[in-house]
């Protein structure tokens, strides 16, 4: 599937906003300005720009955690000022800031994030019967690293979408790392999406820095699930630039990660290969894309002017305890 | 006024609500064709798509009924055994009782956890153990169970049209328990407690089959002993005042749970009335419960389990 | 090492004995002569000390009644072996010899047995019930378990105060239970002497008006003497000088053994006023070798158990080894009154004198004006017969009737 430039603009806008954005969370941990931790999403952007920027509002998504799946929300077109606030603990943030680094935008289908890994592979089975159900096109787009299918619930999930054939993509952004262990370690195939082939589920394999190419594949699934085809394995292969989380040290196995070797990842950041796609095929010029940086710019100071002018959400142990059940 | 049995009572709230609700379905193990028969019949009327059978896959199961309360739909979701709940544990509870409260009280989580749990059918533990007490620990989550066929139609209903996650156990012992059901469209509040014995020397709080030893154990020692009988019905959220009011008659507790001792809901309930109620107290506030063991199978859970004898002995005790 | 700890034999009739107090809690460090558990037995409550030193592995609960030797307790030479000691012997409860598989135990832990201390126990409820009648908890007798006060003795304590003459017309009956309290234990020790032994009573009166005039000049000398002597201690000396004479009167039966005893020690029954008409008491302290001592010496004597006792501080030794009993009902008796007490076993011989009274007298053929001190008696006669009694009785009555007598 061929993506038109339109598509392309799009593509390389999240692109930009998701960098930015990355970096404003970055800096702010740096600064003391973020309750709790920061996964850093430095190299890893492509694909969850790719998964969610043509999705409907009434698709289901549930991000992945790196980055805090400000990536894949802003691309589905939440406000992420609202997620900036909840991270900083504010009375506007998306859950009122109950939920630290957690978030929630029902209205977006996206529902939730857990603590757990792989917590999301459970309810994509009851998205995914529940959009069958409707039979209204809806898709699932199920985002989730590579350490993630360790669990015994992927199996469970897996089994089930292809058993019923719901409209779930299994896009899985492979980053080669779970914390510190190297996927090698962990799983016995060279792709993670040879787990669809027992379950025969279609699957592809992709370049998870070639924010087009998993575009093309993530909109052949969706198109594949909104006509009743079935569920799609799709695995894009990405990389980690930085550390796992922000304050532990960046370890492969038990030992440092080289300077070197991270400088070798930064030659495939996914901007920069974007960026020289854009211009070359002429569907941005520099000036656009230099405009683009600015609206970046100007947005992140939108999200953290409104989070940090919000107020620290305060309320009573008795407007909480009010609020554990629902009416 | 039909007599149902208790599993039949069940029967007819989900064919009821089903009816009425479209959004309503049961998701589980075989339950188009019946472990157990309260689910028989369901399936030729409101067909597959409507009473789902998974795989034996617990947490894709639960799966089903989480993902689709967040789509908006009411799932009834039957694990069976109650002890097989905690093969996805960490959803059951954990995700569940945070999901709505967690994230700004905003979206409600509206499904039925169900299972048969108990002692009595000589099973062993993850067929025989109860679940009420693990669930009620975990904020976010109703927990009620029945004890007669009128309490189970009635508070089947009133679950499903609950906008929050509700568990409601079913004891086995109960199963073939025979008793008065209206045809009618009523609810059974979760959080009311049901005075079911009027006295005025001891309060025995008491639900489902041990509700059952203790109007039998109260009958028992009439004349020696005036006991009050109350059934919580509803755990979470617990109808405290109830309580209370019957202390300030009887001023002596019992309290009869077929949980373990250690963490169990009895320990929740003698703590409260500790807090609440302490001036209302004339002795000190006794549990019958399960020991901290495995619940044992064969014979032994007979003696291991709370049973008449240790009701009787307990009522003794407290007011001595 | 484990040492046992069984309930002593604290006195001679002392059969069993009730735990009132873990003095100390379970699994604390004891040193060989610190008191460790009080017992209450008969009429009294005593300090048990420790018979060793070591770590207390508590048995028996408070509030058991058990028999002399009975363990109670054991004291470990080590915490290890403290520590293998629990669960081997649980605290003692119901359970007793039902199958283990029936026995209808209640899963809450067993209350531990320990941990007592000086503080009043009553239940949540009765403290509160007393708060609000403005009733001294200290005042309530207690018959809920271990000692506690429950709300039935509040009410109880609370209906007695109501039922005073301010409330007359509103007056009700008090119901109170003696088991485990020290009326309950009076009465059995009453049932049990009237039933063990073979009782005779017998009185007669004392023209005590010499002696009265002999007491003025010890009175007229208190200041050097130190005391204001009673005529309870001149009755105890004659009574001692009479025993010297008839040595049958001053025994007591052992087992199946008659014990001659050798010294005299006067039991001497004190009534000990209570807060309520149901907890008056009734002790019997004893004054040893009273054949040894003169009548201000026992006068004295006789006065620091009579504030001890009210005190509550008698000591065991205070409280053994009576040989006979003195049961003076003098001043709160109508002048003259005799009565047939109640031996205070194993004890032969009750001497019960009671308020004198003036009576006119012939003498030497004139009628004159006497004071007469009425004396009954009660001596068991499987030990001894008229024929001694009546030798006892009348050196009794001329020691009394001649006070120069005891000089000799």
């Amino acid at each position: 599937m061929n993506l038109n430039k339109q598509q392309m603009r799009i593509l390389y806008r999240n692109l930009v906003r998701a960098d930015h954005l990355n970096r404003m969370m970055y800096q702010r941990m740096l600064q003391g300005k973020l309750i709790g931790f920061y996964h850093p999403s430095d190299g890893a952007i492509a694909p969850g720009v790719a998964a969610a920027s043509f999705l409907n509002k009434d698709d289901n998504l549930s991000p992945h955690h790196r980055g805090h799946g400000i990536t894949h929300m802003l691309s589905k077109g939440i406000d992420i000022k609202y997620y900036l606030a909840e991270h900083t603990g504010k009375d506007t943030g998306c859950c009122g800031g109950r939920s630290a680094f957690h978030f929630s935008f029902p209205e977006h289908k996206v529902y939730m994030m857990s603590g757990f890994i792989g917590y999301n592979f459970a309810p994509s089975v009851g998205w995914g019967w529940a959009a069958k159900r409707r039979n209204l096109g809806q898709v699932v787009m199920n985002c989730s690293g590579d350490g993630s299918y360790g669990q015994g619930r992927a199996h469970e999930a897996l089994l089930m979408a292809t058993n019923w054939q719901l409209p779930i993509i299994f896009y899985c952004e492979n980053n080669g790392m779970a914390i510190h262990s190297e996927i090698s370690e962990m799983h016995p195939t060279e792709d993670v999406s040879s787990l669809a082939q027992g379950y025969g589920m279609p699957a592809m394999v992709i370049d998870g820095q070639d924010v087009f190419a998993c575009a093309e594949a993530a909109l052949a699934a969706i198109e594949h699930a909104r006509k009743g085809k079935g569920p799609t394995f799709v695995e894009a292969k990405t990389l980690r630039i930085k550390e796992h989380d922000m304050g532990t040290p960046d370890l492969r196995g038990w030992e440092a990660r080289s300077e070197e070797e991270k400088l070798a990842l930064m030659q495939r950041d996914p901007l920069v290969l974007a960026t020289t796609r854009v211009l070359a095929e002429g569907v941005l010029k520099q000036d656009a894309i230099d405009q683009l940086h600015e609206e970046a710019s100007r947005e992140v100071q939108e999200i953290e002017d409104f989070a940090d002018s919000s107020k620290i959400a305060r309320p009573s142990e008795e407007q909480l305890l009010a609020a554990a059940f629902a009416p | 006024m039909a007599e149902l049995t208790l599993v039949e009572a069940i029967n007819r709230a989900y064919a009821e609500e089903l009816r009425r609700d479209d959004s309503v379905f049961l998701v589980g193990q075989d339950i188009r064709g019946g472990i157990f028969p309260h689910t028989m019949g369901l399936v030729q009327e409101f067909g597959p798509e409507r009473i789902v059978d998974t795989p034996i896959a617990e947490s894709g199961m639960y799966g089903v009924a989480f993902g689709a309360a967040q789509e908006g739909f009411r799932p009834v979701v039957d694990f069976m055994f109650g002890g097989f709940s905690y093969v996805t544990f960490a959803e059951a509870s954990v995700t569940t009782g945070q999901y709505y409260f967690l994230h700004g009280s905003q979206h409600p989580l509206p499904l039925v956890i169900t299972a048969a749990v108990g002692t009595g059918m000589r099973l062993a533990n993850d067929h025989a153990m109860s679940i009420h007490g693990t669930f009620a620990h975990h904020p976010g989550i109703k927990v009620a169970m029945p004890s007669t066929p009128y309490d189970a139609k009635g508070m089947m209903k009133a679950a499903i049209r609950d906008n929050n996650p509700v568990v409601i156990p079913w004891h086995m012992g109960l199963m073939q328990e025979r008793g008065e059901v209206p045809e009618d469209d009523y609810i059974v509040p979760l959080g009311k407690a049901a005075v079911k014995r009027q006295g005025s020397d001891v309060t025995i709080l008491a639900n489902s089959v041990q509700l059952k030893h203790a109007l039998a154990v109260a009958a028992k020692l009439e004349g020696e002993f005036d006991v009050e009988v109350i059934d919580p019905r509803s755990f979470v959220p617990f109808d405290m005042e109830t309580l209370l009011t019957s202390l300030a008659k009887t001023s002596r507790l019992v309290i009869v749970d077929e949980d373990w001792e250690s963490g169990g809901f009895a320990a929740t309930v003698s703590a409260r009335v500790m807090e609440q109620g302490f001036d209302l107290l004339d002795a000190p506030v006794i549990r019958v419960t399960l020991p901290n063991l495995p619940v044992p199978g064969g014979y032994m859970e007979e003696y291991i389990a709370p049973n008449p004898a240790k009701i009787e002995a307990a009522i003794r005790q407290v007011c001595a | 090492m484990i040492t046992d700890y069984v309930m002593p034999k604290l006195a001679m009739a002392m059969n069993e004995g009730t735990i009132n107090e873990w003095l100390v809690a379970d699994g604390s460090h004891i040193n060989k002569g610190s008191p460790v558990m009080v017992v209450e037995t008969e009429k009294v409550s005593y300090d048990v000390e420790a018979p060793v030193s070591g770590f207390l592995h508590i048995i028996l609960p408070v509030g058991e009644t058990v028999p002399v030797e009975t363990l109670v307790a054991k004291i470990t030479d080590t915490e290890e072996e403290w520590q293998s000691l629990q669960g081997a012997t649980a605290p003692a409860s119901d359970e007793k010899s039902t199958p283990a598989g029936a026995a209808p135990v209640v899963s809450a832990a067993a209350p531990a047995a320990a941990l007592t201390t000086a503080r009043i126990k009553a239940s949540p409820l009765a403290r509160k019930l007393a708060a609000e009648a403005g009733l001294d908890l200290a005042s309530v007798p207690a018959t809920g378990p271990g000692g506690r006060i429950v709300k039935r003795d509040v009410l109880a304590a609370k209906n007695q105060v109501t039922a005073g003459p301010a409330a007359a017309a509103s007056a009700q009956s008090i119901r109170v239970p003696m088991k485990g309290t020290m009326r309950g234990t009076i009465a059995r020790r009453m049932m049990e002497s009237l039933q063990t032994a073979a009782q005779l009573s017998a009185s007669w009166e004392t023209d005590i008006t010499r002696l009265l005039k002999v007491r003025q000049k010890f009175l007229a000398i208190e200041d050097q003497l130190g005391t204001r002597v009673s005529i309870n201690a001149f009755i105890a000396r004659a009574m001692a000088l009479a025993l010297k004479q008839v040595p049958i009167a001053n025994a007591s039966i052992e087992g199946d053994d008659i014990v001659l005893h050798a010294s005299v020690n006067i039991g001497v029954a004190i009534a000990l006023p209570g807060n309520t008409e149901i907890d008056t008491r009734l002790v019997v302290p004893v004054l040893h070798n009273v054949e040894q001592l003169g009548v201000v010496e026992i006068d004295k004597r006789i006065k620091a158990i009579i504030a001890r006792a009210r005190e509550g501080a008698l000591t065991a030794q205070e409280m053994n080894g009576a040989t006979v009993t003195l049961s003076s009902t003098a001043g709160i008796a109508p002048a003259g009154l005799t009565s047939t007490p109640v031996l205070n076993l194993p004890n032969a011989l009750l001497v019960g004198p009671s308020t004198p009274i003036e009576r006119p007298l012939v003498r030497k053929g004139k009628i004159v004006v006497r004071t007469m001190l009425p004396i009954s008696a009660t001596f068991d006669h499987r030990i001894l017969d008229g024929e001694p009694f009546s030798r006892f009785a009348r050196a009794l009555h001329d020691l009394l009737e001649t006070p120069e007598l005891m000089l000799a």
